[in-house]
């Protein structure tokens, strides 16, 4: 990273009485990007972002702003703009007043508000609706008119509280290309919160795992995913299976490891792992391959018995008892494979790349 | 509630009896209640309108409002109580305001103590802050014999000061509660948006609030206008309207006159109960949000700060020094004038005495007031009774009526066979229950509105009838209507003074009466020692009443106005 960030959390801590809200959270974002907190509620990511706008003061820590520290600026003299969760728009002004809010309180003349306030509207596709009320608005539209206020300004970084959480899935999905499309366009740079990772991962450049007050992990989207650094991230981000084993000797290119399940065959282990270390092997469901029974004992094979099936549409989530250990498996494309039913005898073939997790941490005692 | 009783017996709960009771039962009690409410709240009113518009032997005229447009003395009545209501609004909404502001966004450590020192004035009878001027600004006062300070306090600065203290905490609760529907997010985003404080307030937060502020000013205007105890002893010169209609049946028995001034005094509060009840019905904007947000107090700057804390301190310190006041005046010979400490004015039983037949009266009314008014929300709200609006109407007029026009209503409709009830313990119960009945009725409706019908078809479901279903399971929820309304009813009858100041007797004098009586007469020594015997009386009621209602796990919520 070699371009200075634009927003700098420097140690931010929040402390209300006893509870920790936000504990040293370290993070810098760059000019344009898209960073998303995630986490489960109370994980202190609307706090944390509430201390990005101003209304929050932390304890201890520093926001700095494009080189400046802003920590100790009111939410009024600050280059930020919100849009919350409830959208918070004024339910006595119309739309366009809305939108004109902060240039009108500025006293910019009211031609320059005008022109501003029908640019904006037409950013979100919202010409026409000026003269409204927000009460007559849907949701959707709602959203918008609190995303043109808050662009107003041109703020230097918007900040979004859990936008899409009052709208419904299809809108959700919606807004989220809107969300995306405005960064493009703009080249805005978005902090973005939200306790769905569904959602934080198809719209984020890097995402923020947040739990009890401290970013777990931070990274792109596929890395969090693909090598979470905890039990706890791994859950977060998606469904998994963890199996404990132990490290054997291996040869470049094959290490074996004992696990109650038999002994698994990988490619290529972490340079810091010897033999005779404990894991935690993660087993993406979408990883593992189903198939008919066969009767060979090859590496990386199981023989399992389905226990339950569960059809979504694009793919059937299998629960397969494998001994006495249930394990999640999903089969992509259902239309095209053969569907197995309870009480089915299937194989499975667990894959000879999965990413290791060290065994139960003390930070996971609690998440998993 | 006997014939409730009485229709519980076992045979009621067979399904047939209890279909019947179903049908019956609300019907009956329905009529029962239309019947007491034609009686004690239209009749009265109803009488004081005939009175203004019959000549002494029963014929139509409007000879009366004539006279009274002609003397220019009540045209000038009318202007007067207009000019007080107007000027006592305005400050009780700024200020109220104010406090209101700072007590639910100001710096921490004042919140509390300012919203307990606005509050403070709700337990004294409301003339106690005329009483506690006179006593220290008054001509006599402790201001003129020590400082030499002539105040010229008898006329408006008095009316409209004591007025202010005694009606601030009604205006500061509506509005309170109306700063509370503000969603803070609104606030925070135009704060985001570049606002200051005072931009925020003067964009935002003033006019998201003013529909609750026009309410909360119609109210007060309503109360200040109907105020007897204060203009009577602070008018000095100036008349207005209640206390000239006091004095026409006190002093010379003339009946028509007073009713005519009732009427007029009515007009004004009629139209505030008609822009309350029809044109201001929807038009708040409740804009609390679902998810509360850890508000930190974003520091309200030192300018604005000034502008609303002094104020508020002043007022407070009015407070402080009338409670003051009227201790000392208790405790010593004549308060600035003698200062030997003394218990001689404890020494006269008919304060003691005045004190317990207020509490009689006021709990056998408040009990009454709180079962009619929340039976009368269940009849409105659960069973097929159509007569809601007319129920609601009725109880809501005999809230808005001035305690003036109630009071000279009763002795007009009562005053003779077949309801002779003048000068009995009766007429009084009857009248607050007429006159508050409506704050149990209100709350009852709103809590049954939160409470899920479902609730209740779910115990009908399992078997019980109407009356078990409502005896087991809306009883105990509306437990806390009922404990407002009794609240509301038992504290007003203590200290109202205009409707029970016509309504005593030599033999049952209520406390705030006996008080207002010596204040007047200039007995300060014994009307301090009674209030103070009163709000400490008051205070330990409330603190009893705190304490049960902690035992059986009831909310008694502050009573609503």
């Amino acid at each position: 990273m070699n371009e200075q960030p634009l927003l700098s959390l420097d140690g931010l801590t929040k402390r209300y009485g006893a509870v920790l809200a936000v504990c040293d959270v370290q993070a810098d974002i760059r000019r344009g990007e898209l960073v998303s907190f995630v986490g489960p509620s109370g994980c202190g990511k609307t706090t944390l972002l509430r201390i990005v706008g101003g209304f929050v003061r932390p304890t201890a820590g520093r926001v700095i702003l494009d080189g400046e520290d802003i920590s100790s600026l009111p939410p009024n003299q600050r280059a930020t703009a919100m849009v919350f969760q409830n959208y918070a728009l004024f339910p006595h002004l119309t739309v366009a007043e809305n939108v004109g809010y902060g240039l009108t309180i500025r006293r910019r003349p009211a031609a320059e508000v005008g022109r501003r306030v029908e640019e904006l509207l037409s950013l979100v596709q919202l010409q026409g609706f000026g003269h409204r009320r927000p009460a007559q608005l849907s949701g959707g539209q709602q959203q918008r008119v609190a995303l043109a206020r808050a662009l107003s300004l041109q703020p230097k970084v918007l900040l979004l509280d859990e936008p899409l959480s009052n709208l419904d899935a299809n809108l959700r999905v919606q807004m989220r290309t809107e969300i995306t499309r405005l960064q493009r366009e703009l080249n805005q740079t978005i902090v973005f919160v939200t306790h769905d990772q569904e959602e934080a991962m198809s719209i984020s450049d890097r995402i923020m795992v947040m739990d009890r007050g401290r970013i777990l992990q931070g990274g792109i989207p596929a890395e969090i995913y693909e090598r979470p650094a905890s039990r706890f991230v791994a859950r977060f981000v998606g469904a998994a299976n963890f199996l404990d084993g132990t490290l054997g000797n291996g040869i470049p290119g094959r290490t074996s490891i004992a696990t109650k399940l038999g002994t698994l065959i990988v490619e290529k282990v972490s340079s810091g792992l010897t033999t005779g270390d404990r894991v935690a092997v993660l087993l993406r469901p979408e990883a593992i391959r189903l198939g008919p029974p066969d009767g060979h004992s090859e590496p990386n094979r199981l023989l399992g018995t389905i226990t339950h099936a569960m059809y979504t549409g694009a793919l059937i989530r299998y629960t397969v008892k494998v001994g006495d250990t249930p394990l999640t498996v999903d089969l992509s494309d259902p239309r095209h494979t053969p569907a197995f039913h309870r009480g089915d005898r299937v194989g499975l073939r667990l894959p000879s790349d999965p990413h290791l997790l060290p065994p139960d941490s003390a930070a996971d005692a609690n998440g998993s | 509630m006997a014939t409730t009783l009485s229709l519980e017996h076992p045979t009621a709960h067979t399904r047939r009896g209890g279909q019947a009771a179903a049908r019956l039962l609300p019907a009956a009690l329905a009529c029962l209640l239309v019947a007491w409410l034609a009686v004690f709240i239209a009749y009265p009113a109803l009488a004081v309108l005939l009175r203004s518009l019959s000549t002494k032997v029963g014929g139509f005229t409007l000879a009366h409002y004539q006279s009274f447009f002609a003397k220019g003395y009540f045209l000038r009545s009318l202007l007067n109580t207009l000019i007080l209501g107007a000027t006592v609004t305005g400050l009780c909404l700024s200020l109220g305001f104010a406090v209101a502001y700072l007590v639910a966004r100001g710096p921490r450590p004042l919140r509390l103590p300012l919203r307990v020192l606005t509050l403070a004035p709700l337990i004294a009878p409301p003339y106690l802050f005329g009483l506690a001027l006179i006593i220290l600004a008054g001509r006599r006062g402790v201001l003129a014999q020590l400082l030499d300070m002539r105040i010229p306090l008898y006329g408006w600065l008095g009316v409209i000061l004591s007025q202010v203290l005694s009606l601030l905490p009604v205006a500061f609760l509506m509005i309170e509660n109306v700063l509370a529907s503000l969603d803070p997010s609104i606030e925070d985003s135009a704060c985001d948006l570049g606002a200051d404080e005072p931009t925020l307030l003067r964009t935002v937060i003033l006019p998201l609030a003013s529909p609750g502020l026009l309410k909360a000013g119609l109210l007060t205007f309503g109360l200040s206008i109907a105020d007897f105890g204060n203009p009577a002893l602070l008018g000095g010169g100036l008349s207005f309207l209640a206390p000239d209609a006091y004095l026409m049946v006190t002093g010379e028995w003339n009946m028509e006159m007073a009713s005519v001034l009732s009427v007029i005094l009515l007009v004004p509060t009629l139209g505030i109960f008609l822009v309350q009840h029809y044109w201001l019905k929807g038009k708040t904007y409740t804009t609390v949000g679902g998810h509360a947000t850890a508000a930190e107090p974003r520091g309200i700057g030192g300018g604005l700060l000034t502008a609303l804390l002094t104020p508020s301190l002043v007022f407070g310190a009015l407070v402080v020094g009338s409670y003051g006041v009227i201790a000392l005046g208790a405790v010593t010979k004549l308060v600035g004038i003698d200062n030997t400490p003394t218990m001689q004015h404890f020494a006269s039983m008919a304060g003691f005495d005045a004190i317990w037949t207020s509490f009689q009266v006021s709990l056998t009314a408040g009990l009454a007031a709180a079962m009619v008014g929340t039976g009368l929300a269940y009849l409105c709200m659960r069973t097929e009774v159509r007569l809601r609006g007319l129920l609601e109407l009725t109880t809501l007029i005999g809230f808005a009526l001035p305690g003036t026009v109630m009071g000279i209503g009763y002795i007009l409709a009562f005053n003779s066979p077949p309801l002779y009830l003048t000068g009995t313990l009766a007429i009084l119960i009857l009248n607050m229950i007429a006159r508050f009945l409506a704050v149990g009725l209100e709350a009852g409706v709103s809590k049954l509105y939160q409470i899920d019908v479902g609730i209740e078809e779910a115990s009908a479901d399992l078997g019980a009838g109407l009356l078990t279903t409502f005896r087991r399971i809306t009883l105990p929820l509306m437990s806390s209507a009922f404990a407002a309304g009794f609240l509301f009813t038992f504290m007003q009858s203590m200290i109202s003074l205009s409707a029970a100041i016509f309504l005593v007797a030599p033999g049952n004098l209520l406390a705030s009466v006996y008080i207002f009586n010596r204040a007047r007469d200039g007995d300060m020594g014994i009307a301090c020692a009674t209030s103070l015997l009163l709000i400490l009386s008051l205070a330990a009621c409330l603190a009893g009443l705190a304490v049960l209602a902690r035992r059986t796990g009831i909310r008694m919520s502050a009573a609503h106005t």
